[in-house]
């Protein structure tokens, strides 16, 4: 099944980046959650491990073989999310989880793949050089009824992560400038009616916070001021590992999820996100390259929208920790706790790699 | 496939590069925003930070009452004042030991154990030093606050036991968690330092008792003043508990026992609520409650009397005379004798080859059932203890609730033995001899029962044959129901009978336990010292002469059963003498209390 050239052409360089950004990960875990009774620090790297042995499992499989079950995994994920809403338990306010006996996962997260999938079959024999409208309405449509689902949940803030895989793929497809403005339109009024009628009233005040944090520094504004003060107090050199007065005095909420960041530029300061920025961007242009390397048109597409997944989450996430976005609960992909986002990076990765290794055997 | 032509996808490869530079471009933007944030503002948000400190404070719930039945306080709380040390707060920490052992007249070791003993918490969590401080030592630490920034004085609710060793049996005391038990998350919502019930209805109703603990959080600067408040969670008091208890008999039961060893058990004869539970000597658990003086905890636990011990559920005796009662039970309802067979007693009788005595040399003459167990005789017994063999009397002490425990809610509760060739040969390796049997007939051998047990037994008889779960709290006897053990009531009430002429005929032996009016049933007992333990003590103290344990279980009145009291005195002497005249002071007592 798996010959030696295929062997010889895995990107070991990615695999070595993305473990590197694991286990950055790991060590921020470890920092701002030691004092706490749950052992996240252990239990991420049990995930690390799980991660680790799917991806290369994923390796065995041909991508043109998952791309052709498509539809039959986009379908399973709706049903998921679809019985959630009605049978799920409510977890920490909403009902992303499911429960197994050892962990829980979450089904928003590994949808994020069935999706990919999915606009890669629509788009696999796309030759137009511009999107028509049919086309575009179908994969907005592909996009747009697990965004609601989860939504509902409500999980708006791993809805909204949905977004840049579907931006990515209009940019690439080449969308009219017309529609282009015509969406951003649509995106108004959606925004206007969801702020009226669908947006819960801590979702309007983390926004309302955004633009105005040193309102109530106490109250909802208390998290992004608290971030800012961890990263900014920070300074050049940081204050020494295990040793932010931030994240240890537990003033900084959610350090080991959402602020993992703020924690890297309490304790090691401006050359800590600098060098945690650039090894990032190293990953993320690694990544980038097998695009270019890629010899067809489904090869581009996966690996530029798996490039937009992981590549939007972080820019949300680090523009959050120091307010220039809305602390929509968007988690930092590779870094911050959580198995469910671990595990879907590492397959989207696994993609990326099962492509680049096959760029010369599918011709 | 080999001549297929590479498709051309130059274009999506440029719209995808194009998309690359622009996120490179929004990457340098938001670097630029932490360099901002990290480098040009870092003064502002160093001093914010360094204000900026969240101070957790713990605020204990009052525990839970433990009243008696009449709302009559056992257990209750006083403020007091504790004082901890932040050792983040601390410059030099040899220099604060130093500093706080001189106001609290403390040794400076004994400090820094204790608080080595905590290291692994975090720097910023306080550490309690010593509580239940005097005025004196509150105001010299307030006075001195800004002085004293690693040390903090909070208020703490203490335990406190206003009748000191009145029921400490039953009550238990509460001790400083310990860090294994954290460890093991047997108390999941306690913090280091915190005390819980280690014995006891403390430690069996810890959860009840316990409420939960308030938590305030607040802002704070580096030194400690207070900024702002982030959240406050108000402490929940924790549930009174009303025990079955009566304060005045347990205190009446408790001074007749004075200056003896023994236990004093009466309960409310039809539902088996217990009302008196007093094992003797006892101990004041207010001293145990002090963090810091464990050395008054030893030396009880090492005292040759055990006044640690629980004596009414965990002293194991032989029952001597009262196992009679048994007997008579089991002999009626297995059909060997009926309420008129009679035996001759001439003050012994040979049994297998064995001279076996009555306690009354002269004789007690032509004896039926009732005049058997009015006088006590033994020769009456042996007879039916021949007639009746081992395994049916080990069968009808079983059925009458000994060899188990009776379900109290005290845990540590002892189940006594009732011996059989089966148990003799399992434990000892030796067949069952017959002698033996006629030596379990009258209550000794190997035969072991708690006191407890012997009052439940008692409730079981005088409710005809309907058996008891005593219990100590008020509210969980109201849903106990009481299963019939299967033996007829007319048997009982011959029993009773018995047991009526000994306390109220002439010549009976209980006789001592009258009460004109109040119709007392009841029975004696005088028990071999028989168990090593006990007999080794006395070779110690040598005071003593070997004297029987005195026993007395009863109830009253006769014909509607309201209270059943059971009596042990160890080396009393004869249950006449001793344990008789103690239950008949409990009856009084109770008769004046509830008299209807």
């Amino acid at each position: 099944m798996l010959d030696r050239s295929l062997i010889v052409n895995i990107d070991w360089f990615l695999i070595g980046l993305l473990l590197l950004n694991s286990i950055i990960g790991v060590v921020m875990i470890y920092s701002s959650s030691h004092y706490l009774p749950g052992n996240f620090f252990f239990k991420q790297m049990s995930w690390i491990l799980v991660s680790i042995i799917i991806l290369f499992v994923l390796l065995l499989i041909d991508y043109n073989f998952l791309i052709s079950y498509a539809l039959f995994f986009y379908s399973i994920g709706i049903v998921f999310l679809g019985g959630i809403l009605f049978f799920g338990k409510l977890i920490a306010g909403t009902k992303s989880w499911i429960k197994m006996p050892f962990f829980q996962i979450q089904p928003s997260e590994i949808m994020k793949i069935a999706i990919i999938l999915m606009l890669t079959r629509i788009f696999a024999e796309f030759k137009q050089s511009h999107l028509p409208w049919r086309t575009g309405l179908l994969s907005g449509l592909v996009v747009f009824v697990p965004f609601l689902l989860v939504a509902l949940q409500p999980d708006l803030g791993t809805a909204l992560t949905y977004i840049p895989i579907f931006m990515g793929v209009i940019v690439l497809a080449g969308i009219n400038k017309k529609i282009l403005i015509l969406l951003l339109i649509c995106v108004l009024i959606l925004g206007f009616t969801g702020w009226k009628f669908v947006m819960k009233d801590y979702q309007k005040q983390r926004i309302l916070t955004l633009l105005f944090p040193q309102e109530d520094p106490l109250g909802s504004g208390y998290h992004i001021l608290q971030s800012k003060i961890a990263i900014g107090s920070g300074g050049l050199l940081g204050k020494g590992y295990k040793k932010g007065t931030q994240s240890q005095l537990r003033f900084l909420p959610a350090r080991h999820t959402d602020f993992i960041f703020s924690v890297i530029g309490e304790e090691f300061g401006f050359v800590g996100i600098f060098f945690a920025i650039l090894i990032y961007f190293l990953f993320l242009s690694r990544l980038f390259k097998s695009l270019l390397d890629s010899r067809d048109r489904v090869g581009v597409y996966i690996v530029f929208m798996v490039f937009m997944m992981i590549v939007g989450q972080f820019l949300i996430n680090i523009m959050m920790t120091i307010g220039l976005f809305p602390v929509a609960g968007i988690p930092l992909p590779l870094l911050s706790y959580g198995g469910s986002s671990l595990l879907t990076n590492f397959i989207a990765v696994a993609l990326v790699l099962n492509i680049k290794m096959r760029r010369f055997a599918n011709v | 496939m080999k001549n297929k032509i590479y498709e051309d996808l130059s274009l999506i490869r440029s719209r995808a590069k194009l998309t690359f530079v622009f996120i490179e471009i929004l990457l340098i933007i938001i670097i630029l925003f932490f360099w901002k944030i990290q480098i040009l503002d870092h003064k502002k948000y160093w001093k914010k930070s360094e204000s900026n400190r969240i101070r957790e404070i713990v605020q204990l719930p009052q525990r839970g009452l433990i009243l008696d039945r009449k709302n009559r306080i056992i257990a209750k709380n006083k403020a007091s004042f504790k004082v901890s040390i932040i050792r983040e707060n601390s410059t030099d920490i040899k220099e604060s030991y130093q500093k706080i052992s001189s106001i609290l007249d403390l040794d400076m070791e004994e400090i820094g154990r204790r608080v080595n003993k905590y290291k692994s918490i975090p720097d910023f969590l306080p550490i309690v030093i010593k509580d239940d401080l005097t005025k004196k030592e509150v105001s010299i630490f307030e006075s001195r606050k800004i002085e004293f920034p690693e040390f903090v004085i909070q208020p703490e609710p203490k335990r406190d036991y206003p009748n000191k060793i009145c029921a400490s049996h039953v009550v238990g005391y509460l001790q400083e968690i310990s860090m294994e038990e954290i460890k093991r998350g047997k108390y999941l919502r306690k913090r280091i330092g915190e005390l819980v019930g280690k014995t006891g209805i403390e430690r069996e109703c810890e959860s009840i008792l316990a409420g939960k603990e308030g938590l305030v959080r607040e802002v704070v600067d580096s030194r400690g003043r207070r900024k702002g408040e982030i959240s406050r969670i108000a402490p929940k008091k924790g549930r009174n508990i009303n025990l079955t208890i009566d304060l005045s008999l347990q205190k009446k039961a408790e001074k007749l026992l004075q200056g003896k060893e023994g236990a004093i058990v009466a309960l409310k004869a039809k539902t088996g609520e217990v009302l008196v539970l007093a094992s003797y000597p006892s101990f004041d658990p207010n001293k145990f409650i002090n963090r810091f003086s464990p050395e008054e905890w030893i030396k009880l636990a090492n005292s040759q009397e055990y006044p640690l011990q629980n004596r009414a559920i965990r002293g194991l005796y032989s029952p001597g005379s009262i196992f009679k009662l048994v007997m008579a039970v089991g002999a009626l309802d297995s059909n060997i004798i009926n309420d008129r067979t009679s035996f001759f007693c001439r003050g012994s009788i040979i049994i297998y080859g064995h001279l076996f005595s009555c306690w009354f040399k002269p004789g007690h003459g032509s004896v039926d059932l009732y005049n058997g167990i009015k006088k006590s005789c033994n020769v009456y017994f042996y007879q039916l203890g021949k007639k009746m063999g081992i395994e049916k009397i080990s069968h009808y002490a079983k059925i009458l609730g000994l060899g188990e425990k009776t379900g109290i809610d005290l845990s540590g509760e002892k189940s006594g033995l009732v011996p059989d060739p089966k148990w003799k040969r399992e434990t000892r390796n030796l067949p069952w001899y017959p002698g033996e049997t006629i030596s379990v007939a009258i209550g000794q051998g190997p035969l072991q029962v708690t006191p407890l047990q012997i009052a439940a037994q008692t409730a079981l008889i005088a409710n005809r044959g309907k058996k008891v779960r005593p219990s100590l709290l008020l509210d969980k006897t109201k849903r106990l129901s009481f299963p019939s053990v299967g033996i007829k009531a007319e048997h009982f009430e011959k029993v009773i009978l018995g047991m009526w002429m000994a306390v109220n005929e002439k010549g009976g032996t209980a006789i001592a336990a009258r009460i004109s009016g109040f119709d007392v049933c009841g029975k004696t007992g005088s028990a071999q010292v028989i168990s090593k333990e006990t007999a080794h003590k006395l070779a110690e103290t040598k005071k003593n002469e070997i004297k029987t344990h005195s026993w007395f279980s009863g109830f009253a009145p006769r014909n509607d059963p309201e209270i059943v009291v059971t009596v042990i005195v160890e080396h009393g002497g004869g249950g006449a003498v001793t344990a008789a005249p103690i239950a008949r002071e409990i009856f009084k007592l109770y008769r004046e209390n509830y008299a209807r």
